[in-house]
């Protein structure tokens, strides 16, 4: 008897707080959405960074949204839903940033050759007029 | 009492784990005075890209939107996980405007760029078809000069051709002259024959009509001023020696005065009685003893001899 008073007394707070964590839920949130369009969006937002070779400009956010899209996945597989819908936007916000990055990175490398070229051209003019005799 | 008390105790527990759950419920959507973490580091990043004068309004949408991002990031979140979420996407969306914000900065300034290249492109060809202008003008300066030393040359050439021409018409000139006098070229110069003619016989005074033959020898000497003329007077061996000799040296001193007296310097003029020495053909006919009377002028070459 004491054992089940015991017993009792531990499950008792333990469905309180699992009432408040639905209530919570229900207070705030609504039920959580499918996260197939985050995800999708996700995949989509890699595989952008991906032929804008972000590989090569952004090596370490490219990495990084490939890791949030298996976690949002694993999530998934897990019914996690919340939590996979945050993952997928994560993996979005990475891919994004990586294609943002590697644009940024291909405009100032041209810049920079063209910068180079103009400089090596007034040279060149500037020698080709000094070895004039 | 046991039972009682238990009882109690659940109740008072359940009170009191309601009154949590309405706390926490309350919490959950009230608004609590904390930010997340990380949501300030958020807004300061976002602060500085909206503050770059050349970045902020290059990418007005991006930025809008990580605006947004950072504002949703900054409210007071309990669920952790939540609000770490949120500040995750504040961040990532505040760079990724950042980064096309520079893009777009870059891609603007590629037109300067763009310009600035055409401009040296531009200066290069410039310079290149001004240099080379230099050039074909230094050239044609070279080609000019070049032909001026050339006409130089042809001047100078037609000028010595001229001189030669000239001393050649000079040379001609003497010949004439000398043509005229009748002198002949001989080791001893140019050697002009008076003959006795000029004398009356036995007398050393020059005939009137024999002036015209000495006035052509003046008329020379006047012309060609750096000759010096040496006068011989000969006679044929009819009389004494002594007689002879006298005759011959008054008859070139007759020539002599005549030549000075006619303006020739006597420095240039020497004159000699010869006698009836070195005949010039046969004392045995009258003939031969009139060609010996004679009055030799002996005009010496120039200090360039001019055969």
């Amino acid at each position: 008897m004491n054992a089940t008073s015991q017993a009792n007394r531990g499950s008792r707070p333990r469905m309180a707080v699992g009432v408040t964590g639905v209530l919570l839920l229900a207070a705030c949130a609504s039920t959580p959405p499918a996260p197939t369009a985050n995800l999708q969006a996700a995949q989509q937002a890699i595989a952008a960074a991906e032929r804008g070779e972000a590989a090569r400009y952004a090596p370490g956010e490219l990495s990084a949204a490939h890791t949030k899209l298996a976690l949002a996945d694993s999530a998934v597989t897990e019914k996690r839903m919340v939590v996979a819908e945050h993952f997928a936007d994560q993996s979005r916000a990475e891919a994004e940033l990586a294609s943002a990055k590697t644009s940024a990175a291909k405009a100032n490398a041209v810049n920079d050759e063209m910068k180079r070229s103009n400089g090596t051209l007034v040279d060149e003019m500037k020698r080709g007029s000094g070895d004039k005799p | 009492m046991n039972t009682t008390n238990h009882s109690n105790v659940i109740v008072r527990r359940t009170l009191i784990a309601t009154a949590v759950a309405s706390i926490l419920l309350a919490a959950a959507c009230a608004t609590a005075p904390v930010k997340p973490d990380g949501a300030a580091e958020a807004r300061v990043k976002l602060t500085q890209l909206q503050s770059d004068p050349n970045l902020a309004s290059r990418a007005a949408v991006a930025i809008k939107d990580a605006d947004a991002a950072v504002r949703t990031a900054e409210q007071p979140e309990l669920n952790k996980e939540l609000a770490a979420h949120r500040v995750y996407l504040a961040d990532r969306k505040v760079d990724t405007a950042k980064a096309l914000a520079e893009t777009r900065l870059a891609e603007d300034q590629r037109a300067g760029l763009t310009a600035q290249r055409d401009s040296a492109r531009l200066d290069a060809r410039t310079h290149e078809a001004d240099t080379a202008k230099i050039q074909a003008e230094s050239a044609r300066t070279e080609g000019a000069e070049q032909k001026l030393a050339a006409d130089q040359a042809r001047i100078q050439a037609s000028a010595a051709q001229l001189a030669a021409a000239s001393s050649e018409q000079q040379a001609k000139e003497l010949q004439r002259q000398l043509d005229v006098l009748q002198a002949k070229p001989t080791d001893r110069g140019l050697v002009l024959t008076l003959g006795d003619v000029l004398f009356t016989t036995g007398r050393a005074d020059l005939k009137p009509g024999a002036s015209g033959n000495l006035d052509k020898l003046v008329a020379f000497l006047n012309k060609y001023p750096d000759r010096s003329v040496a006068i011989q007077g000969y006679t044929d061996s009819v009389g004494t020696e002594d007689y002879n000799q006298r005759l011959s040296e008054r008859r070139a001193d007759s020539v002599k005065s005549y030549l000075t007296g006619q303006g020739i310097g006597s420095t240039r003029l020497s004159a000699l009685g010869k006698g009836r020495s070195d005949p010039v053909a046969d004392n045995d006919s009258a003939t031969g003893r009139q060609q010996n009377r004679r009055v030799e002028v002996i005009i010496s070459n120039p200090p360039a001899a001019l055969r």
